[in-house]
């Protein structure tokens, strides 16, 4: 599809496109001899069935698993980036040019030494930490052991367990099959993680899994499973970060990460993820999170995205038991030119279903966010209460937010069904009062912003996490106000 | 100023009345000989002809749009692309449905208006005959007359402002309308005035499948203020016809334009239409627009907030019942620092119905101190009713406060039950539920048209229009 189409059906004409174009990015100077990209192009060189067959083979893949790969090849083949006719004149990868990244083709190794009960982080139930293509860190504490509880790599699933294997992977899982970069992972998966809480099993402590990714021309594929059986509770928080120090040029090659999170919750279970994304300015990331709910189960998103170039992700709540429940928050805080394309999808099919949706964004130099979020509300949906909030703080006359928080329901016995969006500049009156406490300006500010962003940190489910998370915020803060001073362009 | 049966007979002088082989109507269907035959028959300047002739090759090059609305079952080709005032069919009061004439009776319509809203009486298709221009608004210099006379009379201030708010490329069917345009009407305030009574003007489709294509061009000078009201409560009789139309508003600085539409085509009509104003420095446009009839409506008014200080409000209803799909909304683009806008949308789908809120709010980079509201409310009263909502929200300036509200219920069975124990029934109670829901749109309108369409949401209510 050409920008001109996508104008076209940007669904806001009249019958109509509008007469003002949308605003073109500020143009960034380009190396000579790199062909102009279009807002939907994306070029990569190794989406093949090559790959995919030397990806299966490096596995020792069965045949069930090479045909679902091969079935995700094409139906990336086939669909464009956005398949929703509602976002398509929203879709910006310009600035990710991958054309030249590789992907890791084999399996992970797991590093010796990795289950040593000493890497488990302090309150943590579990971990895992892969680094690039290595697992550096895999334990379970003896307690969570004891209850049954699995973390592993999907590789060793595969020799543990095939039959479970094929029945958790197959078929793309809860993968979206319209979604182009989801069909994408699902065919060129190399390194993954499972997670399995039995039923009956409250793990109080988080499960913790950290990526270290980022090394220069590199593709790393991966999808994480988490399946929880029924009147269960588990939490999860989930780390990208970049490998590299952030001292990393914008004229390296850039790197991407593509992950998955297909969640399963049984009955009366509930999971607690918080994903906090900060790779460098030199990554772009696609994130696919999908869930399935059972009868009375609950997820709660908690989603910290700071890092990256450019990062698409995509979340599908499948709302099927009766009375399931999500809770989403997610903050963006921008810097430099970030795009954040941030879109989710909650369905709600079973009766006296919950979804309770909340996007919060601050945007500093000439970031940009765009907030897409569905809510539909099916015909058996009896009972929904569904509130959907997109909400933005402009740090800066370049920044710009977007937000598109669309509703489709054909179910008119709702408890409610509401969705609200607002824009606004730092608040004068929150700021007067803070200056007459005695704060300077530039401090003043930052408590607000980072005030603003609070709620969703206050929901990571780890006390370390949550303080690193805090810290990375701060300096966050300090890199912006000091490259809008002119003294830092890259974070 | 020329009165009405001078404009229709004026025109006649122009010498198309003695080539009968195409006077009545073009063939069915569009092609180049098509929109060269519409100009040549009205006689129009070359530039005219050119811009048609852009804007038909812009239509076959643009593909239908893939979003909004089911357009499949359009037959573009089934289509009169023009048909000539006074020849239309003749058509007997016996011929109009029993459902219309009875709403009209339930609507309290005038009997004589009855016979012309149907199409019985005054026959008159694609051409505007009907504009009531008082002496003293002429007096005053204000221009209310048919677009075609516009160009005739007033070519040179046509020719500044026409097509300068919605060009030809703008959308398929602003490319077809721009076409083939006919009728639709041509207004001009002068500087300072204030028209002190809305002008009024009723569109009419009267023949089956016969296309409307009315392009509207209103230009408002500097402080000056009007009010124009298009449509009407009353059902607009036809079958299987497309409406598409144009109307391009000019608020110059300082000046305030209100455009109110009640529209009510029957439910065969698709009604496909690009309102647009530009709104200059300090000045201020409203669009009150309900959309109650036809098979399809895609409708959008937007308004361009272009100069420092302007303001815009849109207020938009919609009635989705069986069979129809009203896919309405608004737009407000800001381009100038301290405009301001405020976008209330209320929709109701009943009996299979589908309403689907459209809507844009966009802060361009330059635009300081914008402040905007958007507020949509739907009631959903049935299973197998469908409502959507898609606003887009793309904000460019830090200092915009821009909040965003919208919320999806069904008719409160607390008020009800409230209402019914003062002594109303059910049936009573609802209408007075439902009325009190489009309240903020109904007290913008004129007193006349207010109650007109309270009577109309009541018909709706009880399925009686089916």
């Amino acid at each position: 599809m050409t920008a001109a189409d996508a104008a076209d059906v940007a669904g806001t004409g009249s019958p109509a496109g509008t007469a003002v174009a949308p605003a073109p990015v500020a143009p960034r100077p380009r190396p000579s001899g790199q062909v102009r990209q279009g807002p939907t192009d994306l070029t990569l060189g190794f989406v093949d069935e090559g790959t995919v067959r030397a990806i299966a083979a490096a596995a020792g893949d069965p045949e069930w698993l090479l045909a679902d790969r091969l079935e995700g090849l094409r139906a990336f083949a086939a669909l464009p980036i956005e398949t929703n006719p509602l976002y398509t004149s929203y879709v910006d990868l310009r600035n990710a040019t991958l054309a030249d990244t590789r992907p890791y083709t084999t399996p992970a190794t797991v590093a010796p030494g990795a289950a040593d009960e000493t890497l488990l982080p302090e309150g943590a139930a579990a971990y895992a930490e892969i680094s690039e293509d290595r697992v550096t860190a895999l334990v379970v504490s003896p307690e969570a052991r004891a209850a049954g509880v699995i973390l592993e790599t999907l590789d060793e699933l595969a020799a543990r367990d095939p039959g479970m294997s094929r029945q958790l992977l197959e078929g793309g899982c809860a993968l979206p099959e319209n979604d182009k970069l989801a069909q994408m992972t699902r065919a060129l998966w190399s390194q993954g993680l499972l997670i399995r809480v039995p039923d009956g099993v409250r793990l109080e402590r988080p499960i913790v899994l950290r990526w270290i990714v980022g090394a220069p021309g590199t593709a790393l594929l991966t999808r994480t499973v988490i399946s929880i059986g029924e009147d269960a509770e588990v939490s999860v928080v989930e780390e990208q970060v970049a490998a590299s120090a952030p001292k990393a040029t914008m004229a390296e090659a850039q790197a991407f990460f593509a992950g998955t999170t297909e969640v399963q919750i049984g009955a009366a279970s509930s999971l607690s993820f918080a994903g906090l994304q900060d790779l460098s300015l030199r990554q772009v990331a696609f994130q696919h999170r999908s869930a399935v709910l059972g009868r009375a189960a609950t997820v709660r998103w908690a989603l910290a995205q700071l890092g990256s170039r450019v990062i698409r992700s995509r979340i599908d709540n499948k709302l099927e038991g009766d009375g399931s429940a999500v809770e989403q928050a997610e903050i963006v805080f921008g810097s430099a030119d970030q795009l954040f394309d941030l879109t989710s999808y909650t369905r709600h099919l079973g009766r006296d279903t919950t979804g309770n949706l909340l996007s919060k964004g601050a945007l500093a130099d000439r970031s940009r966010a765009y907030f897409k979020g569905l809510a539909t509300i099916d015909l058996s949906a009896h009972g929904t209460d569904s509130f959907l909030g997109e909400f933005a703080m402009l740090l800066s006359r370049q920044a710009r937010s977007v937000a598109i928080p669309s509703l489709e329901i054909d179910q008119p016995d709702c408890r409610r069904v509401a969705h609200a969006s607002a824009v606004g500049p730092v608040d004068e009156t929150q700021m007067f009062y803070l200056e007459s406490r005695g704060l300077h300006p530039d401090e003043a500010r930052k408590f607000i912003v980072l005030g603003y962003l609070e709620p969703v940190v206050a929901r990571v489910p780890l006390a370390g996490a949550q303080d690193r998370l805090r810290e990375l915020l701060e300096a966050k803060w300090v890199a912006q106000s000091g490259s809008r001073s002119g003294t830092a362009e890259v974070a | 100023m020329a009165t009405t049966p001078e404009i229709v007979s004026g025109e006649y002088k122009y010498g198309f009345h003695d080539d009968v082989s195409y006077l009545a109507q073009t063939k069915r269907g569009l092609t180049r000989q098509t929109v060269e035959e519409i100009s040549g028959i009205k006689g129009e300047p070359k530039w005219m002809l050119d811009f048609r002739l852009r804007a038909y090759d812009h239509f076959l090059a643009r593909p239908m749009p893939t979003w909004g609305g089911d357009l499949l079952q359009i037959d573009l080709d089934k289509i009169v692309y023009y048909r000539k005032p006074s020849e239309g069919e003749e058509k007997s009061w016996d011929d109009v449905p029993d459902k219309i004439k009875k709403t009209f009776e339930r609507l309290g319509i005038p009997e004589a208006e009855r016979k012309f809203l149907s199409g019985v009486g005054a026959q008159y298709d694609s051409e505007v005959v009907y504009h009531s221009v008082r002496e003293e608004l002429t007096k005053i210099g204000v221009v209310f007359m048919g677009t075609d006379q516009g160009l005739k009379e007033y070519p040179e201030l046509f020719k500044k402002y026409f097509a300068t708010v919605v060009p030809p490329e703008d959308n398929k069917f602003a490319a077809l309308n721009s076409a083939v345009w006919s009728g639709g009407s041509f207004v001009y305030v002068p500087k300072g005035v204030e028209v002190p009574l809305p002008l009024q003007a009723y569109f009419r489709i009267n023949a089956e499948n016969t296309g409307q294509f009315e392009r509207t061009l209103i230009i408002v000078d500097e402080g000056a203020k009007v009010h124009y009201i298009e449509g009407c409560t009353a059902p607009i009789y036809t079958t299987d016809a497309l409406h598409a139309a144009v109307v391009e508003v000019i608020a110059l600085p300082g000046s305030k334009v209100r455009y109110t539409t009640i529209q009510n085509w029957s439910n065969d009509v698709y009604n496909l239409v690009t309102k647009r104003a530009h709104a200059h420095a300090h000045s201020t446009v409203e669009w009150i627009d309900a959309n109650t009839g036809s098979r399809l409506t895609m409708k959008y008014p937007s308004i361009y907030l272009r100069g420092e200080g302007a303001t815009a409000e849109v207020i938009s209803v919609a009635v989705a019942g069986k069979g129809q799909h009203q896919d309405t909304g608004a737009k407000a683009i800001h381009l100038a620092p301290n405009t301001r806008s405020r976008i209330i949308s209320k929709s109701i789908s009943k009996d299979g119905g589908r309403t689907t809120y459209r809507g844009q709010l966009k802060v361009a980079p330059g635009a300081t101190g914008v402040v905007a509201s958007v507020r949509c409310d739907a009631l959903l009263l049935d299973e197998g009713s469908r409502s959507d909502t898609y606003p887009y929200i793309d904000i460019q300036e830090d200092d915009t406060t821009m909040t965003h509200e919208a919320t999806v219920g069904k008719i409160s069975q607390d008020q009800v039950f409230y209402l019914m124990s003062r002594g109303l029934t059910e049936n009573e109670a609802t209408n007075l539920v439902v009325q009190g829901f489009l309240e903020v749109f109904t007290k913008e309108l004129p007193m006349e048209y207010a109650i007109e369409f309270n009577r109309l949401v009541k018909l709706e209510m009880e399925g009686s229009l089916g």
